[in-house]
């Protein structure tokens, strides 16, 4: 509150208007007079300036008689230091405002000052007045109560940021600081162009930051770049001077139809609102006060040069917001729409060119396709190239070359196609398409390029392919297109009956032999059970003709019938072949069927007597007797025995 | 006698007339699908590629699985813009020949259209000895290799049993080896069926495919395949296949995305 330094300073700054003090530069000794103006015409006020620049010890200072003009303000004096490329110097400046009162040439003589000592005089400045026309009062005249101390070079002084008494701070406020938004259309084609631009209309000093930024929801957007720091431009609305601040301005490309809403920005302000305070009366402190002590000169600012503590000062927030705009989007008219259309609104030309027209298989061939002109040059979708079999298409290369900050956005978007020639021969490239959407003609347009003929050559690449398809990896092996056997694919031989009745049918043969070898085996095997079963009965047979030769007194038959009974019963019963029968023999089958003893004993005595009858015959008709109930009972023996 | 004389050149006539018509016979039949198929190899050579593999899808259709119809007909698939199709004909001629240099090339190219596509790994070295010892008979011709070695088998065994004058141990090793031998050949022939009728594998014909995670639409998605992916097909509903890519990752997509192999 005390330090007004800071006041002037803040205001000064936050407006980003600084005043006209940035004249001192040099280190030695000056002492000038400056005009804002040296023609003016006679209702116009001018400022003048007197400048004592690295002026040491001054004793006094004094202005000349203004006696053609009339002293609007004044004088306000300045004071303030420089550092100018490491050197520092100090100036006081004391400036009037002056209003010619009659047409004519007049010269203002220079101002004196004692500096250190010696009168230094500044140098006059011719004024050249002339008369003034009606147009140029009228604005003059609109702003009653603070027109008459507008200063029009410093621009450092808002007259507004003074609350006076009993004012209200938010009216205010809603009256000289608010949001603008600008749209040059709001009703348009999907696609079309839409500038909008969000404006901030300020008569206070007011430190605002921007603290929320529309989306644009449904746009495509493309700001424009504004000046860093902010320059203000001055407005009038109803007459009323505004600065103005440009706070965002984007091109909209709407994406959707529809009813689209813009976002509104938000401010939010650190409003300085300096108060007169009545309590306090003005002192006599300067040298210049008793000079000027003129009501006018109850001035905050006026005071606050002189040091006078009057005023405070306020920082007030404020927050504003834009009202919201509804743009209306129509959707591009569906009759007339060309097939090559995809999305292009504005005006374009398109030029389409091949690099070669003649090349071998080797090489690589280019189109360039550009597109230029005004509209949604950054949302352009790449034209249908349609390429003939015979080329490899790439993905096109897309450049863009877009006009900065051109509105309507303007520029050149340029799509390179990659061709690879795969086959020799003349071939053509068909005319490239491309169509948009003129919004002024309200129609569409289709541009056309000339179709491309491409001579190709045979390359040597293509030919080693041929033969060695290892060196050419990315190469075809070409069709196969000799003659060749047909047959459509044949049944399964393994789940088909033939391969199970084909394998099954040796088994079968196998198992027939078998069967068939098995029966001759039995009946072999049958025919020497059946003499096994029936040797009693054929050895008692034979015992029975013995019996009757022994009735008859036949000794030799009796004996040899006999013998030929026991031996074939034994034959039979113990399966030795005739031929192989030996007494050794028939023991060694006997005892191996663990028949010993009496039995065996017996057999071989009745054996010996038959082989010993036979050799030595003596008739004795009891002896026979004998041997005959011998034979009978050794067979029934044995055959008992064999049968356990 | 003049009578007999007669006869015989007249039985001879008839019978070399009814071999030239039967000969003429097949030779019309065989030649029918050589001419569409060098019908279908000119517009290939003209570059209507699109004709082309419709003339040899078309033979295809009707049964015939030769190697080079179907090599042909992936030319012209690649060609015409249709890798899953071509893929499809590469891996089928492959199947026919898997050790074809030519068409395993060609199918080299058509999978480096493929987006994402993951590589087979190799076969180990026992893998491939088999699959060559496979390649040695047609799956038919294993399966009358075993039918005659089992002939020979069994009449070694009965030579072996029944005359004793002929058992000797050159006669039993005989009968091992053929015993041995018709083992391998039914086993061949066995392996060579089931390995022609496995359809566990196929190639995806649909581009941008998201895979799901379960077998039903409201599952969530999982990973991405693409036209000409080979997958492995280990499971299916009525109308999901649960497919696994070479790389492992498994997934589940609707059948009709697959032709399987």
């Amino acid at each position: 509150m005390k330090d007004r330094f800071t006041i002037r300073k803040c205001i000064l700054s936050i407006l980003c208007c600084l005043g006209v003090v940035a004249c001192a530069q040099a280190q030695e000794f000056r002492f000038t007079t400056s005009v804002s103006s040296n023609t003016v015409s006679q209702d116009e006020p001018f400022q003048i300036q007197f400048m004592l620049e690295n002026g040491v010890n001054i004793a006094s200072f004094t202005p000349p008689s203004f006696k053609d003009f009339e002293v609007l303000q004044g004088p306000s004096q300045m004071q303030g230091q420089s550092i100018f490329n490491g050197k520092r110097s100090e100036y006081i400046a004391l400036s009037y405002v002056l209003q010619p009162k009659r047409v004519g040439n007049f010269t203002i003589p220079g101002a004196q000052a004692r500096v250190n000592g010696s009168l230094v005089k500044s140098n006059p400045v011719l004024i050249e007045v002339r008369k003034g026309n009606a147009q140029a009062q009228a604005p003059q005249a609109t702003p009653p109560p603070v027109g008459h101390r507008d200063r029009s070079s410093g621009g450092e002084e808002l007259p507004e940021g003074v609350l006076r008494k009993g004012e209200d701070i938010n009216a205010k406020l809603k009256k000289n600081i608010f949001l603008k938004v600008d749209v040059d259309k709001t009703d348009l084609y999907e696609g079309d162009q839409l500038t909008v631009t969000y404006k901030l209309y300020t008569r206070l000093p007011t430190n605002s930051s921007v603290t929320k930024v529309p989306a644009f929801k449904g746009f495509s957007a493309k700001d424009i770049e504004l000046p860093n720091p902010p320059q203000a431009t001055e407005e009038r609305i109803n007459g009323i001077p505004f600065k103005v601040f440009t706070i965002r301005k984007t091109l909209l490309f709407p994406l959707q139809s529809g009813t689209l809403d813009l976002d509104p920005v938000e401010v939010n302000n650190e409003v300085r609102l300096v108060k007169l305070v009545s309590g306090k009366q003005s002192k006599a402190k300067d040298q210049f006060d008793d000079f000027f002590n003129d009501p006018a000169f109850k001035d905050p600012f006026f005071d606050d040069f002189f040091n006078r503590p009057e005023v405070e000062y306020e920082d007030v927030p404020y927050k504003i917001q834009s009202t919201p705009i509804k743009v209306n989007v129509k959707p591009l008219p569906a009759e007339g729409k060309p097939a090559s259309f995809n999305g292009a609104v504005g005006h374009f030309n398109m030029t389409a060119t091949v690099d070669k027209t003649k090349l071998s298989t080797d090489d690589a061939l280019t189109l360039k396709v550009t597109i230029s002109g005004q509209g949604n040059v950054n949302l352009l979708n790449s034209p249908k190239v349609e390429v003939p079999t015979g080329f490899e298409k790439y993905d096109p290369k897309t450049t863009d070359d877009i006009e900065k900050n051109s509105n309507p956005l303007t520029g050149s978007r340029q799509f390179e196609y990659v061709l690879m020639p795969q086959e020799a021969g003349q071939h053509t490239i068909p005319a490239v398409e491309f169509s948009y959407f003129d919004p002024s003609a309200n129609s569409y347009k289709t541009l056309r390029s000339e179709p491309f003929v491409i001579n190709i050559t045979q390359g040597k690449r293509i030919k080693e392919d041929k033969h060695d398809f290892s060196v050419g990896k990315n190469e075809l092996v070409k069709i196969d297109t000799g003659l060749h056997k047909w047959s459509k694919k044949q049944g399964w031989l393994i789940t088909s009956a033939w391969f199970y009745i084909l394998l099954l049918l040796p088994l079968l043969i196998a198992g027939g032999l078998i069967l068939y070898k098995r029966k001759q085996d039995y009946n072999i095997t049958n025919a020497a059970l059946l003499k096994h079963r029936y040797a009693n009965k054929v050895a008692l047979k034979r015992l029975e003709l013995a019996a009757r030769y022994l009735k008859e007194g036949k000794d030799k038959s009796f004996y040899e019938e006999t013998s030929r009974a026991v031996w074939g019963y034994l034959s039979h019963k113990l399966k030795i072949p005739f031929a192989d029968l030996s007494k050794q023999l028939v023991q060694e089958k006997l005892s191996a069927r663990q028949i010993n003893g009496s039995n065996t004993s017996d057999l071989f005595e009745l054996i010996d007597n038959c082989e010993m009858a036979l050799y030595a015959p003596s008739h004795n008709n009891n002896k026979m007797q004998g041997t005959y109930t011998q034979a009978v009972n050794i067979i029934t023996n044995l055959e008992d025995a064999l049968k356990n | 006698m003049l009578n007999t004389k007669n006869i015989k050149p007249f039985f001879f006539i008839i019978s070399l007339f009814a071999g030239l018509i039967a000969g003429q016979a097949t030779q019309a039949q065989a030649l029918i699908p050589q001419q569409r198929f060098d019908a279908a190899n000119n517009l290939y050579q003209q570059n209507k590629f699109t004709e082309a593999a419709a003339a040899y899808q078309e033979l295809m259709d009707e049964g015939y699985t030769q190697k080079m119809l179907y090599f042909n007909a992936g030319n012209a698939y690649y060609k015409a813009g249709k890798n899953g199709s071509a893929i499809y004909s590469y891996e089928k001629a492959l199947q026919l020949a898997p050790n074809d240099a030519v068409i395993k090339h060609n199918l080299e190219l058509a999978n480096q259209k493929v987006n994402g596509y993951v590589e087979e790994l190799p076969l180990v070295f026992f893998q491939q000895w088999w699959q060559q010892l496979s390649l040695l008979h047609s799956p038919n011709g294993w399966a009358t290799g075993a039918i005659l070695l089992f002939w020979l088998l069994t009449a070694g065994v009965l030579l072996n049993t029944f005359l004793p004058g002929w058992k000797n141990k050159f006669l039993r090793w005989g009968n091992y080896t053929l015993g041995t031998l018709f083992v391998l050949y039914l086993i061949f022939s066995i392996s060579t069926y089931f390995a022609a009728n496995d359809h566990s594998t196929g190639i995806v014909m649909h581009s941008n495919i998201r895979t799901k995670t379960a077998p039903d639409d409201n599952s969530r998605d999982s990973f991405e395949v693409q036209e000409g992916m080979k997958v492995h097909v280990s499971d299916a509903t009525k109308d999901y296949c649960k497919i696994a890519l070479a790389d492992g990752k498994t997934g589940w997509i609707s059948c009709a995305y697959i032709k399987r192999l």
